[in-house]
């Protein structure tokens, strides 16, 4: 694109790109020029003065900015002349009048560029002998980031972090000259979803990382490179580590997934892997109570449980629950072990059969860097993926991308320009509709098809303004790169297939099928699904009745698999209830969690087996409970929604007597079928990946050592998916009434009541535990914000908090997953969560006298 | 001839070195050190067993920087840090050590940690009766460096 120039730097030629900043052709060429301010992900500013070099113009040698100066054909800069490097000296002494000498317990003293300057381009000595400026210390700006103002060096970096990337400028500078500090804007809170990243930009130790604070030194870590396994992005993360205990995570580089951001969940939450609430030891069920037991007691119990269901019983009595939060090698082995070695195909999880994913998650995270139209239906990175809210968000600023946006309530980034549309729950057949037809229609304008009978004899007219509907037509159709993502609103539940029929109608009628895709919220729900836990296809997605598949993986796992399709989640727990199932393996599942209800289906189990690593609701019924080893105490990898497979190395040893997942399952593979030991001997997570990438096609050309740091992504069209106009049908929600006069939505929010935060002491306040309804709603029912309420369904009640948020259509309450003690599942019918509620005010619980 | 004269040259030679040795024996103290009875003379800047200091005021110096574990070249130190509680500092400042441990049996008294550490906290004392039965007692806590054993020793004047 750009061309390559010459430019002199101290006499040497170099090449460099014409109009790029002089730093960066400084860089390329190995030639060191010291800055602060400037950073290759941030817009150029020269604030610091650090980059100080001699330009030779007409007028003569001038100092001038490196990180703020393009080169252009035959430019002569000196970076070494003795004016240049006198400025520098200059600049740095002046920096270091008032940074407090306390690198002793800073806690960037060791990774500082402020230090390795100092000690590289500084002077050695000081003009100045007279007392610092002193300003406030340990001044929180939340609570997750910490500011000192004194060791601030005006950088504006984390300034320009929040105004160029989240877009929330939150921070801001006072005060002039020596006594310039950064600090919140009045009335302001620092509650950007990614502000700590800001922690890894500032270039001292102003800004420092409030949990992890004051418990490493940079030198003693040990540094893992790995992935956030919160959410199907994956972003690429480091685990820092110390006498075998998580530190701190800080962002690592890969351009194609998170660039090198975190947001806050993944960088601060990382206390799963050292919380107190761990279960440290298996238990095992005795006299009605699970006490402690050794591991060979406990997988004796498995393995005699099991067996005692499937003599009895039959293979088919057997069920397992795998999960999207746990790795490719623990879900494929869990699927092995109930293929190859049970005999039964009863094995999905929560994000498995039952969601309408596409196989192929989504076409490229990356795309959005160049999409000219983003389109977001029924998902709102703002909360789920808070990194790909950014670049959604820069796209639209600094490239004009309009977005638009269906969701049932106002998303965060409906704020930018675009349209959006708010269909409540039950309303996006004739929305999707209603856009086919009007794409249609434009079409036929340009002289193509004509419009199917079904969809103008069917479609009620929609409850839509016309023009938003006909400029959502439009956009769609005349864009040439969309990058469109549906998400799990509309890919679950009651009617989610006649709703995803009705999507796809209109992306087809665009012309644009291929972009469709689908972004899976938990880390690893593309990847669950690719290694086979699924009870309809078998690893590689290929369907149970492909012969051919079966005889290799035959041959691999050195057993036979059962044709027939197995149960999927909510059958295995129907059957669970109605007697057919008799034994349950849930690793990493949580069902009664989710849903009380699901209790007394699991209490009708003769033998329930749950390998977690908390004693979750559904391990307190277990008659076996083995503790498994957290992301940071075993390697696996995670296959993010875009199909990329990354490694998460271990970095540090288990906890107490906790055990890896795939470790766990080939001990009870070859107790149980000291038979098949030949088609169980891998002695690492590394293996285990060698052997997926055998039973998987999609991995085949993969290797542990080839993802390398950045991973690899499987090619979108090694899988293809229908996507066809077609008739459909919705099926009828039931209609609010007098009764239950609310329409229920549930989704995601970042800040939630989950295990992850509960699991990080110092987040765990953090939680948003509320429902949230429209302050039209709530005053109609005389509720005001802060009020503990009720929730009823046909279902059951949950209670929470009330907040008032305008952004709720009214008609609707938005109820979040995972409030604490309120599990949104209780509420869920036969229809799941499409379903009506009434909402009503309980009296807060007097405690009673003593 | 000359045997004989070198016998009693000899002789002569022995009974005036046994002279001496009797005067001496008569007239000056025995100089072996009856340790551990008495105590051990060492310089002033002997290294023996680790101490952390305290400020006059009763806060402990250590601010838990973990230089002097940087510093040690056989790792027989490990701090971990903490914050202060700022109504009942342990240290002047935000933070202090919560562990410090020294292992003595790494340990090769060579003094780098009481040159790296910035706020002399740690530093090398006069305490010398290091043997234990223990090897659990050899590694040294946090307790017990604040607290350290009254020295068997008199300090001998710089020569």
């Amino acid at each position: 694109m750009s061309d390559w120039i010459t430019i002199t730097i101290d006499g040497r030629q170099i090449q460099a790109k014409d109009g790029e900043l002089l730093t960066d052709a400084a860089r390329r060429a190995g030639i060191d020029i010291p800055v602060f301010c400037s950073h290759p992900k941030l817009d150029p500013l020269g604030a610091c003065r650090m980059c100080l070099v001699e330009q030779e113009t007409p007028r003569g040698k001038l100092l001038i900015t490196a990180c703020t100066t393009p080169v252009r054909e035959g430019a002569v800069f000196h970076v070494s002349s003795e004016r240049a490097v006198d400025a520098r000296q200059g600049t740095l002494e002046l920096i270091l009048i008032n940074h407090p000498l306390d690198c002793p317990i800073c806690d960037k003293g060791g990774e500082c560029p402020l230090q390795d300057q100092t000690l590289k381009h500084g002077p050695g000595k000081s003009h100045f002998w007279e007392e610092k400026q002193h300003k406030a210390k340990n001044y929180p700006l939340s609570d997750l980031v910490l500011l000192d103002q004194e060791r601030c060096i005006i950088c504006w970096r984390c300034i320009r972090y929040l105004q160029e990337w989240e877009d929330k400028p939150q921070l801001g500078l006072f005060h002039r000259g020596g006594e310039t500090v950064i600090d919140k804007f009045p009335g302001t809170e620092l509650n950007a979803y990614t502000s700590g990243n800001v922690i890894d930009l500032c270039p001292v130790g102003a800004l420092t990382n409030r949990l992890a604070r004051f418990s490493y030194r940079p030198w003693e870590l040990e540094k893992t490179p790995s992935i956030c396994t919160h959410c199907g992005q994956g972003c690429n993360l480091r685990i820092d580590s110390r006498s075998h205990r998580v530190r701190r995570h800080v962002a690592r580089e890969n351009p194609a997934v998170n660039d090198e951001w975190l947001c806050d969940k993944g960088r601060f939450a990382d206390g799963i892997s050292f919380s107190a609430d761990r279960l440290t030891v298996p238990l095992v069920r005795k006299d009605g109570r699970l006490q402690p037991a050794t591991w060979e007691e406990a997988l004796s119990r498995v393995v005699e449980g099991l067996k005692e269901v499937v003599d009895r019983s039959g293979p088919q009595a057997v069920g397992a629950l795998a999960s999207a939060k746990v790795s490719n090698e623990a879900n494929y082995l869990l699927g092995k072990f109930m293929r190859g070695v049970l005999g039964s195909n009863n094995i999905d999880y929560r994000e498995g059969s039952g969601l309408l994913a596409d196989p192929r998650g989504l076409p490229a995270l990356a795309d959005v860097h160049s999409a000219d139209l983003i389109v977001l239906i029924g998902c709102d990175p703002a909360e789920e993926m808070p990194v790909l809210a950014n670049f959604i968000k820069r796209a639209s600023i600094r490239r004009s991308v309009p977005l638009l946006i269906i969701h049932a309530r106002r998303p965060e980034l409906a704020r930018y320009p675009g349209v959006f549309l708010n269909p409540a729950p039950g309303e996006e057949i004739p929305l999707f509709d209603a856009l086919t037809r009007a794409t249609l229609e434009a079409r036929m304008e340009a002289g193509a098809e004509a419009i199917p009978d079904w969809l103008s004899a069917e479609t009620p007219p929609a409850a839509f303004p016309a023009e938003a509907v006909q400029e959502a037509a439009r956009l769609l159709l005349n864009a040439e790169k969309p990058f469109i993502a549906y998400g799990m609103d509309y890919a679950w539940g009651f009617g989610a297939r006649g709703i995803l029929a009705a999507l796809v109608n209109w992306v087809a009628a665009a012309g644009h099928t291929e972009r469709l895709g689908f972004l899976h919220i938990q880390a690893n729900a593309q990847g669950a699904g690719d290694v086979g836990a699924l009870p309809h296809q078998l690893p590689g997605r290929r369907p149970l009745n492909d012969e051919k598949a079966r005889a290799e993986l035959e041959a691999l796992w050195q057993s036979t698999i059962p044709a027939q399709p197995g149960l999927g989640y909510s059958g295995m727990i129907d059957a669970a209830a109605n007697g057919l199932l008799k034994a349950m393996y849930v690793m990493a599942a949580d069902p009664v969690g989710e849903k009380p209800a699901h209790a007394e289906a699991l209490k009708q189990l003769s033998f329930l087996v749950v390998q977690e690593l908390f004693l979750t609701e559904t391990a307190k019924l277990a008659d076996v409970v083995l503790p498994a080893a957290s992301y940071a105490e075993t390697s696996g990898t995670f296959t993010n929604t875009e199909r990329r497979v990354q490694r998460a190395p271990q970095a540090v040893r288990p906890l107490g007597k906790s055990a890896p997942d795939w470790l766990i399952l080939m001990h009870l593979a070859r107790r149980f079928a000291p038979d098949k030991q030949n088609a169980w001997n891998t002695t690492s997570p590394e293996a285990v990946f060698a052997e997926i990438t055998r039973a998987v096609p999609q991995y085949r050309d993969m290797s542990w050592e080839n993802l390398g740091e950045e991973g690899r992504q499987w090619p979108w069209d090694a899988l293809s998916v229908s996507r066809e106009l077609q008739a459909h049908n919705g099926g009828l929600l039931n209609e609010p009434d007098d009764e239950y006069p609310f329409r229920l939505v549930v989704g995601n929010q970042l800040w939630d009541g989950g295990t992850i935060f509960a699991a990080t002491p110092q987040m765990a306040h953090l939680g948003i535990q509320a429902a949230r309804l429209h302050p039209d709603d709530a005053a109609s029912l005389g509720l005001a914000a802060g009020d503990a309420i009720e929730i009823r369904s046909q279902a059951g009640a949950i209670q929470t908090t009330l907040h008032l948020d305008p952004n709720i259509k009214p008609g609707t309450i938005f109820v979040p997953f995972s409030l604490r003690d309120a599990p949104v599942g209780t509420l869920f019918d036969s229809r799941g969560p499409r379903t009506v509620v009434a909402v009503s005010k309980v009296e807060a619980p007097v405690a009673a006298p003593a | 001839m000359s045997g004989l004269k070198d016998v009693i040259d000899g002789a002569l030679e022995i009974g005036r070195a046994m002279g001496v040795t009797l005067k001496t024996a008569i007239t000056e103290p025995p100089v072996t050190v009856e340790y551990p009875d008495q105590p051990m003379a060492v310089y002033p800047r002997f290294r023996g067993r680790h101490e952390l200091r305290r400020y006059e005021n009763g806060l402990e110096r250590c601010i838990g920087c973990c230089l002097c574990e940087a510093a040690c070249p056989t790792g027989a130190i490990y701090v971990e840090a903490e914050e202060n509680d700022p109504e009942h500092p342990l240290s002047p400042g935000e933070r202090h050590a919560k562990i410090y441990e020294v292992n003595l049996m790494r340990c090769i008294f060579c003094g780098d940690c009481e040159k790296a550490c910035p706020t002399e906290a740690i530093v090398l004392g006069h305490y010398i009766d290091l043997a234990q039965y223990d090897r659990r007692d050899l590694l040294l806590t946090k307790e017990d460096l604040l607290n350290p054993p009254a020295p068997n020793t008199v300090i001998r004047p710089d020569a």
